[in-house]
């Protein structure tokens, strides 16, 4: 039987760029199949059904028709717009940040619900509290685990030996914790406190629920942001946008992000 | 269907079309089409053509006010002594104004910014002129800032991130009505767009 010719999603828009006169090019990642590039024909025009439904962002209904090189969207229905997210500048630079994550470490093609469940709780969860940076370090770990890129946090990457408190250093690019005695040449070495460990470990462990609750000291989010983000962009191998711009409004905005 | 030399044709011909092919909107079909449309051209008309595009490189520049291309520092719009001058309207585009200049009910001075922020295409406020905006406004005379950036993520974010920043009191600061767009249809509006036009709502 010839594959289908249309078929119906879930998904999450990401980003939107034109595309020739008068049509968009939407990235999104869906439930199903992973990350999506497809047209919205016309959106460009002044008066244009899909356009409000397609931007970044918002959890939408699908249709799509498969086309030759990409595939064309011919309906579109929001199911979630994030709106009080989008109401405050520290929403929207932290969602375009999970939006900039998602593309990069999704993968076409690739049905990963769990990457999918992800980033709408975390979507959810920076719209209830826009100010606060935990949901970013609970996403940045759990975003790794659903690529099969999670870090060892319980023993030690080279001799596999369980690490012991206060006994422990962590390599991004190595794989994880590291004890004491192991010193692998190409493993670029970091200290971890015992506590920023514990709340990675919980991270792991624990349902988003629990996890949000946590009540982070300045310098214990500082050392998570930094080991996090050394992980991230080992992985991701490019530069992250958004956090230069989430950096520059905290630095220029006379009200706290 | 590819751009490369094609053996009858001369080396010019050739390099012409792949100039054209570069513009936006301009495959090679079209591109070969304007290329051999030129070639049939009179020579006065197509040394217009050519002085125009040197022309516009050569002596346009952005005005020193309002940041918008202009041939002459200050722009016209911002030379002319008629337009209120206590009203900055702010856009992301020179053909924003012109969009907003052919309905004819602003007065007042433009500020364009070349650009929202959108951090996924590496646009920052320092890649805009957002800068500038602000320190215009240190001078006083204005009392009302419209903020016209387009009703999208990144132009909303743009709108923010100007009000955030502005120094002094004393200063409105509106934005454009949202809503529905005249012959559009409640049915195929999506949730956004409703829920603002129903906000914004006014007496019949």
């Amino acid at each position: 039987m010839a594959p289908p010719r249309s078929y119906r999603t879930e998904a999450l828009t990401l980003r939107r760029s034109p595309l020739g006169e008068a049509d968009l090019l939407i990235t999104l990642y869906s439930k199903d199949s992973g990350k999506i590039r497809a047209v919205a024909k016309g959106a460009r025009r002044p008066v244009s059904k899909l356009v409000g439904h397609l931007e970044p962002l918002i959890r939408v209904q699908l249709s799509l028709s498969v086309g030759r090189n990409l595939d064309i969207i011919t309906q579109a229905q929001v199911l979630n717009s994030f709106n009080p997210l989008k109401e405050d500048l520290a929403g929207i630079t932290k969602g375009l940040y999970i939006a900039e994550l998602i593309d990069g470490f999704g993968s076409e093609a690739q049905s990963n619900p769990a990457m999918y469940h992800l980033a709408l709780d975390i979507l959810t969860a920076i719209a209830g509290n826009p100010a606060s940076e935990l949901p970013l370090r609970f996403f940045e770990l759990r975003l790794l685990l659903a690529s099969g890129l999670m870090p060892e946090l319980y023993d030690c990457v080279q001799c596999r030996k369980p690490v012991a408190p206060e006994g422990h250093r962590f390599s991004p690019n190595f794989g994880g914790t590291l004890c004491l005695e192991c010193n692998p040449p190409e493993a670029r070495i970091r200290p971890i406190s015992l506590r920023a460990l514990k709340v990675l470990r919980l991270f792991h462990r624990a349902p988003s629920s629990k996890a949000l609750t946590l009540n982070l000291t300045p310098t214990l989010a500082q050392e998570l942001k930094t080991l996090l983000a050394s992980t991230i962009s080992y992985w991701l191998e490019k530069e992250i946008r958004s956090n230069s711009l989430m950096e520059q409004i905290q630095r220029d905005s006379k009200y706290a992000v | 269907m590819s751009t490369e030399p094609i053996p009858a044709a001369s080396p010019s011909l050739t390099r012409l079309i792949q100039e054209l092919n570069r513009l936006p909107g301009v495959g090679p079909k079209s591109a070969q089409r304007l290329a051999y449309y030129l070639i049939r051209l009179s020579d006065g008309e197509a040394y217009a053509l050519a002085d125009a595009i040197t022309a516009v490189k050569q002596s346009v520049v952005f005005c020193q006010e309002c940041q918008n291309l202009t041939d002459a520092s200050p722009c016209a719009i911002c030379s002319d002594s008629q337009r209120s001058r206590d009203m900055i309207c702010v856009v992301e585009d020179p053909l924003d104004v012109l969009a907003l200049e052919r309905t004819r009910c602003y007065r007042g001075l433009y500020h364009v910014l070349h650009g929202a922020i959108s951090p996924l295409n590496g646009i920052g406020p320092d890649q805009l002129k957002i800068k500038e905006l602000l320190d215009r406004l240190k001078e006083g005379q204005i009392t009302e800032l419209v903020m016209a950036t387009n009703p999208t993520l990144e132009g909303e974010a743009t709108a923010m991130y100007i009000r955030r920043n502005l120094d002094r009191g004393g200063l409105t600061v509106t934005h454009l009505a949202r809503g529905l767009p005249v012959g559009g249809s409640l049915e195929y509006s999506d949730e956004m767009t409703l829920s603002r036009a129903f906000q914004g709502r006014q007496e019949l």
